[in-house]
């Protein structure tokens, strides 16, 4: 069994609340997958069910080989999990924690603790209830990545960090992906960070998965924004399939086209004759918002993308 | 802007806070009130019997010190003075709470910051608290005059009565608002507070008790008892509180304006870099609980000295015929020419009664790790919820029977030094104390079994049981000469060190066979439900 996680059909309520309805989430071993989703879809929930912390109303839930909740000690030694949400207990020091949680999780590499504390310029020294949030997510990343965990569960780990701190995290998750010996499932909303670490993502929506795949593969669902100058006008354009919110001005045009009409629109975009073209690639933003978006039905689709 | 913006929102906000906390308070005030005049009623109902009880009380320095000052053979005197040493002492200790909680511990939590960023004056927050605690102070006052004039006592007195409990409240959220603005968090700012209240009440206490009533004065505790409700009325000493308030107000109001958000005017320690010793459970809820068993110890260490060493004055009252004598060797169970023996036996219980909380604080702290995330952290690593909640109940288990150890060797010792001897008092009290242990445990297990099953309401469950557990007990039984020695109570069946009866095990099997399905219930079902 080579995916670190998978997750199908999840169900969790809470009284009247449906918190997940039918999450399906899969991870392969040595990626780094990002778990995307606007508030309150879920997240949170779906990973504590992976720590076994909340049993699933329905559904299967796997990680690494086992079950969450039967095998919750056997699968605890080979993860570490930094939640979104660090508390710490007040009287003890960042050391202390971090010297505290490694140990737990049956030994931390000395060596690799000072050059994290080093590298996150963290004082191990304080008190935990005199660190803000960034330092007391420090102190939670120290510990998880000290260890020699093989499945990293990060939820949110950045919002905290200033950007010079985020960059170290980044850096820190890059090394480990290139010893490519760790999976990490990493909960995020900064879309920046997203496109720079995760091989692929999830996006999930009212505890449901409404887009899985590469993040290629994601681009390639979207559409392409075109801006043309052709030689003539034309009045074709709106009834090729595929073609969205036309606007046209004399002899210039701007749409969006899915990506698999691309073909037939060029083709006739050069019939007419092609004075200037401006395409652009969809953002990722647009991906998201599109997603994030209450009102908006973009769900249902799965990308299914290779890896 | 006006120091004092936003006052008006901002006691609205503290007022929904304290919607599930005041009104308990001022019930407990009030019922207090109320139940002494019913008891004085009931057992002392002629002007004879009063007089009797007033020689007992004459004679014996621990019950004077236990209600304060005069007493006269009057039933307004008799039921304020058996009330009043505790109601004032009450009052004041909810008023550090609500002060604290509403300024310090609001800070704590990062919401000040949330709530001084808006239109909000920099005085607004301790204002508004002042006047919520205060407010509660006085209506629990206003509350308990207007009652007790409604049963029929004089009217006049009744008041005096009435702002004298409102004034231990003014005076003690005075001495709050000040530590707040001392500490840097509200667990110090409450130990201040708290300690300062103890410091008060020892000082009014052995005023009365040894007759320096001029003790009395440093005290405001014993500003309250000053007031003299229903004898002579002195007025004037409800200023000296009012003034005293006043000036601990000012006094926080400068410190206040002196100092940044969060910070306090005792700093802060660094911490150790590493933590060699922290490597299971056990050693983590140690660390974590060491302070609060550090604190108990002490506490249990001064309070059983200070009833060993009314070992002597114990002798003379037991050896007296007396009703409430009778009534204690008759719910024991001890032979009459074990009178001492009795007594002593009758502090111990009293100290297993208040002992039997720290279990309760420790379940509480249970689910405060829970709710707050920090056992989530915990639980993430192969640590398992079992082993998690195994360290904590360790720590608990242990804790309980060396504070029962404390409270037995500090007994023995003063006990023998005082009227015993060493050799044989010394065993029979250790041996009584940790007797006691498997009853507190299966105090503390049902707790455990609440949290299991019912995680939300074991908080309220857990207060419960210690409430039922000490008001059904041997304690306050003898005292009312009713519904005393229950025994759905597992303090009722702790075997009597000084009971004539030879030692029967039975008993002590069985606590801890009922202790064991208790936690293994608890334990079972908090490994089936969810977490967090």
């Amino acid at each position: 069994m080579s995916d670190a996680i998978s997750v199908t059909g999840l169900v969790k309520t809470f009284g009247a609340t449906r918190a997940l309805d039918g999450l399906d989430l899969v991870v392969g071993t040595g990626e780094v997958h990002g778990f995307l989703g606007p508030n309150g879809a879920g997240k949170s929930t779906t990973i504590r069910i992976l720590l076994g912390m909340l049993r699933a109303d329905a559904g299967t839930a796997r990680l690494l080989g086992g079950d969450p909740w039967a095998d919750a000690t056997e699968l605890h030694r080979r993860l570490a999990y930094v939640p979104g949400d660090v508390t710490l207990w007040p009287h003890l020091s960042g050391g202390e924690v971090i010297d505290l949680l490694g140990r737990l999780r049956g030994g931390l590499d000395e060596r690799r603790r000072a050059e994290l504390l080093e590298r996150f310029d963290l004082d191990p020294r304080k008190k935990s209830r005199a660190y803000s949030k960034g330092n007391r997510q420090k102190v939670a990343l120290i510990a998880a990545l000290a260890s020699d965990a093989e499945l990293l569960i990060l939820d949110e780990p950045t919002t905290g960090l200033d950007p010079l701190m985020e960059e170290v995290f980044r850096e820190t998750v890059r090394e480990e992906q290139r010893r490519g010996n760790r999976t990490v499932l990493l909960s995020s909303h900064i879309l920046a960070e997203v496109e720079e670490l995760c091989d692929r993502v999830t996006i999930i929506k009212d505890g449901r998965t409404v887009e899985s795949g590469t993040l290629a593969g994601l681009r390639h669902l979207s559409r392409t924004s075109i801006q043309a100058d052709l030689a003539a006008p034309t009045d074709g354009l709106a009834d090729l399939p595929g073609v969205h919110d036309l606007r046209a001005e004399g002899d210039r045009v701007w749409f969006d086209v899915d990506t698999a009409a691309l073909d037939a629109v060029l083709r006739h975009l050069t019939d007419v004759g092609v004075r200037g073209l401006v395409s652009r690639p969809p953002t990722l933003e647009e991906l998201f918002l599109r997603h994030y978006d209450r009102t908006g039905a973009g769900n249902g689709r799965h990308a299914g993308a290779a890896r | 802007m006006n120091p004092l913006t936003g006052t008006g929102h901002l006691v609205r906000l503290a007022l929904r806070r304290e919607r599930t906390i005041a009104p308990w308070w001022i019930l407990l005030i009030v019922t207090l009130a109320l139940a002494m005049v019913a008891y004085i009623n009931r057992n002392m109902g002629t002007y004879e019997l009063k007089l009797t009880y007033i020689g007992l009380i004459r004679s014996n320095a621990f019950l004077q010190g236990l209600g304060g000052g005069f007493v006269e053979p009057r039933l307004e005197v008799l039921a304020t003075w058996r009330s009043g040493g505790f109601l004032y002492v009450a009052s004041a200790f909810a008023a550090v709470m609500s002060v604290v909680r509403h300024t310090r511990g609001e800070e704590d939590a990062g919401r000040s910051e949330l709530v001084r960023s808006a239109v909000v004056g920099r005085r607004a927050q301790l204002t508004a608290a002042m006047l919520v605690a205060t407010g509660v102070s006085l209506f629990g006052g206003l509350v308990t005059a207007v009652v007790l004039i409604g049963i029929g006592l004089e009217p006049i007195g009744s008041l005096a009565y009435g702002a004298a409990i409102t004034v231990a409240g003014w005076v003690f959220a005075g001495v709050a608002a000040v530590a707040a603005q001392l500490s840097r968090n509200a667990r110090t700012a409450t130990a201040v507070g708290l300690s300062a209240l103890a410091v008060s009440y020892v000082l009014r206490y052995a005023g009365d008790a040894s007759g320096q009533y001029w003790l009395k004065y440093p005290s405001p505790i014993g500003w309250s008892h000053l007031v003299q409700a229903y004898q002579d009325e002195r007025w004037w000493m409800l200023g000296v509180s009012i003034l005293a308030g006043a000036v601990l107000l000012a006094v926080a109001y400068q410190l206040l304006g002196r100092r940044d958000l969060g910070a306090g005017l005792l700093s802060e320690r660094l911490g150790r870099a590493r933590a060699p010793e922290l490597r299971g459970p056990i050693s983590l809820a140690w660390r974590l609980h060491r302070g609060l068993l550090v604190k108990w110890t002490a506490g249990v260490a001064f309070f059983t000295a200070a009833a060993a060493g009314l070992s002597p004055l114990g002798r003379d009252l037991l050896s007296r015929p007396s009703i409430l004598a009778d009534n204690i060797r008759n719910t024991l169970g001890v032979p009459a020419d074990e009178t001492l023996g009795a007594y002593s036996w009758y502090m111990i219980l009293i100290l297993a009664y208040a002992i039997a909380l720290y279990p309760v604080l420790m379940t509480l702290r249970l689910r405060e790790e829970e709710i707050s995330g920090r056992a989530e952290a915990v639980q993430a690593t192969p640590v398992t919820r079992l082993r998690w909640a195994a360290g904590h109940l360790v720590v608990t288990g242990l804790g309980t029977t060396a504070l029962m150890a404390v409270a037995g060797l500090v007994f023995g010792t003063l006990y023998s030094v005082l009227v015993g001897d060493l050799a044989t008092d010394m065993p029979r009290f250790l041996a009584g104390a940790l007797g006691a242990v498997p009853a507190v445990w299966c105090v503390g297990a049902v707790c455990v079994l609440a949290y299991g099953l019912l995680p939300r309401a074991s908080v309220a469950i857990s207060w419960t049981v210690w409430i039922l557990t000490a008001a059904l007990g041997q304690v306050a039984g003898p005292l009312y000469g009713r519904w005393g020695g229950s025994p759905l109570e597992p303090l009722h069946y702790i075997p009597n060190a000084f009971a004539a009866a030879p030692l029967d095990a039975g008993p002590v099997v069985a606590l801890l066979a009922v202790t064991a399905i208790l936690l293994g219930g608890g334990l079972l079902a908090l490994r089936r439900r969810d977490f967090g």
